[in-house]
């Protein structure tokens, strides 16, 4: 087990290698996207909108944003970044001849994921602190929410590369899975009006349970009874997606 | 160090096979790639496996290093199967694999300092050891350019040094030379007689036969995912095709006359391929007395090759798979 985590640690090196290679340029999209949003969001529509429970629209935007990067961040590198890796440019082939086998690759790329998601939602969690829009009192919970979620999403990614034929296939999953997904997780308005019957399908949303996470962490609002509430269902969804997700990829780096 | 280090490989099982396959088997739905392929790969010898493409070669390689399950017979490697214990295995093996699958993202250096980390190298090792075979493979003064502005050849070199960056035991060779130069092919040649020299076991697949004939012991002959025919290069071409060769070219009244003298004669055959219409008799002086008989001028006279085992076992016509 030790041996077989310290193979994985060198594939994620190999992926934080490469990406620290373009550091600036790699990092910047997923730091500037959910910023830009909170911006003219926050401030362009945000003037439209009085208040939601209590808070700016601003505020309310912020720490689901912050959290949202670990989905994009873990699905793209999953899908596309899986796709062309194995694909394409044959670097697990080469690492199979070195004694890192199938497990350790997957394991590799579940923790590159789970760490990356981690940084970048504290990257933009430190960001919303600096402008004040946070409290952070629980803000140490984020990078763990971001690793969660990361995770979960990270395996929907890898589901999807284990289904897709050719890499155009992911736009697909990309429009009728993840876009729903992050546009019904409660970032950009409360869940509670609408129909019942999407409440329900969005419980069973990693990104949902991280997102009122994250919300009631840095609006220091009901941290502990969110914990209790969304805590248990996120841990069961990563827990549950991640080893679906290692099935179904295995069978493509070992056959 | 390099001969202390190949002696603990050896000292282990000794006289037992480095590599034993029995009735190894490998289907993928419904291609059978290898149907039950037996061989042995004893210490210290250099092992080719031939083939025409889609014989099932780098197939049974992929199963021996665990890249790739098998579907049936037995495998041990190192006395391990690689089913089960493919990362011991794979810590005594060096790969060079038929596609170069070089890290497209990382430089030349860079690349092989991660491979280094991948196989074990402790870290106050790795830069030396790269540095080492980068400069022992003339890549040292590429060491910062991209992998894909290096020429398909140094490419190739490149693979031979992820390969050797651990001291393998047993080191597999899937078309190793396939775009090299003359000259380079020739140095590899040497480094591969010097790395048998220290002991090393070597699996090697290969499409020149000359290659094959210089540097492989022993060696099988593989069609359609069965092995037909196994033995020492020499005594492969004694056992199947001694003797000399006349090539004539391909004109219909020669071949009509070659073919009624060379059925006059038991001890005489005769084929055609694309290098003409060639008639094969048991030695020299017997084919020169042959051709004297019949007053026949050829175009070429020359010993047989391996080539000519090859043609003979897996056939003169381009397979389904080529
Ligand atoms: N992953 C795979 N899926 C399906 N079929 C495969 C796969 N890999 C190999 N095959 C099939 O198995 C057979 C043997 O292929 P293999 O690559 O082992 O041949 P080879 O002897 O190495 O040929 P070459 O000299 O061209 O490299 C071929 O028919 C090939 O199409
Ligand atoms: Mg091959």
């Amino acid at each position: 087990m030790r041996e077989t985590l310290s193979l994985a640690w060198r594939v994620t090196m190999r992926h934080w290698d490469v990406y620290r290679q373009n550091f600036v340029a790699n990092i910047s999209p997923t730091l500037s996207d959910p910023l830009f949003i909170i911006l003219a969001l926050g401030i362009g529509l945000g003037a439209y909108i009085t208040d939601i429970d209590g808070r700016t629209y601003l505020v309310f935007l912020a720490p689901g944003l912050a959290i949202s990067t670990a989905l994009w961040s873990a699905f793209f590198e999953t899908s596309y970044g899986f796709f062309i890796r194995h694909t394409y440019e044959h670097v697990y082939q080469a690492m199979m001849t070195t004694p890192i086998g199938p497990r350790e690759i997957i394991l590799g790329e579940y923790l590159w994921v789970g760490l990356k998601g981690a940084g970048m939602s504290l990257g933009v969690t430190i960001v919303l602190l600096v402008f004040r829009l946070g409290d952070p009192l629980f803000a140490w919970t984020i990078p763990l929410i971001g690793f969660l979620v990361a995770l979960a999403c990270g395996a929907i990614g890898l589901i999807a590369s284990s289904f897709v034929r050719n890499i155009n296939q992911f736009q697909t999953v990309y429009a009728i899975l993840i876009n729903p997904l992050f546009f019904f997780s409660g970032i950009f308005f409360p869940l509670d009006q609408v129909p019942r019957f999407i409440q329900v399908i969005c419980f069973a949303s990693p990104l949902y349970h991280g997102v009122r996470l994250g919300q009631a962490a840095l609006w220091n609002d009901g941290f502990g009874a969110a914990l209790l509430l969304h805590g248990p269902f996120l841990l069961l969804l990563t827990a549950l997606l991640c080893p679906i997700g290692w099935m179904r990829i295995f069978p493509k780096l070992y056959r | 160090m390099k001969a202390t280090e190949m002696n603990s490989l050896s000292n282990d099982a000794s006289g037992s096979p480095v590599v034993e396959a029995k009735d190894l088997r490998k289907n993928f739905g419904s291609v059978q790639a290898v149907r039950g392929a037996s061989f042995s790969i004893a210490r210290g010898e250099c092992f080719g496996l031939l083939g025409p493409n889609g014989a099932g070669k780098s197939t049974a390689i992929r199963i021996l290093y665990g890249a790739t399950s098998r579907s049936g017979g037995s495998l041990t490697v190192f006395g391990l199967d690689p089913a089960r214990e493919a990362r011991e295995i794979k810590k005594r093996l060096g790969v060079v694999t038929q596609e170069n699958a070089l890290d497209e993202d990382m430089g030349v250096r860079a690349n092989m300092m991660m491979y280094a980390r991948c196989v074990g190298l402790p870290r106050a090792d790795r830069g030396k050891r790269v540095d080492e075979l980068l400069g022992a493979m003339s890549l040292d003064h590429r060491s910062n350019a991209r992998i894909r502005d290096l020429s398909g050849g140094m490419q190739r070199r490149l693979v031979f040094v992820r390969a050797l960056l651990r001291q393998p035991g047993l080191l597999v060779l899937d078309e190793p030379t396939t775009g090299l130069d003359p000259a380079v092919r020739l140095h590899m040649w040497e480094r591969v007689r010097e790395l048998k020299d220290t002991g090393t076991t070597i699996l090697l697949t290969t499409h020149y036969m000359d290659e094959a004939e210089r540097l492989c012991d022993r060696l099988v002959i593989m069609n359609e995912g069965e092995i037909k025919a196994e033995g020492a290069p020499r005594e492969m071409i004694e056992r199947y095709c001694p003797g000399t060769v006349a090539v004539f070219p391909k004109e219909a009244g020669l071949r009509e006359r070659l073919v009624t003298a060379a059925a006059e004669n038991p001890d005489f055959s005769w084929f055609e391929d694309r290098a003409g219409i060639n008639v094969r008799g048991p030695g020299l002086a017997a084919v020169e007395s042959f051709l004297g008989h019949h007053g026949m001028i050829p175009r070429i006279l020359r010993p047989s090759t391996l080539e000519d085992v090859f043609l003979e076992i897996t056939g003169r016509e381009l397979g389904g798979d080529a």
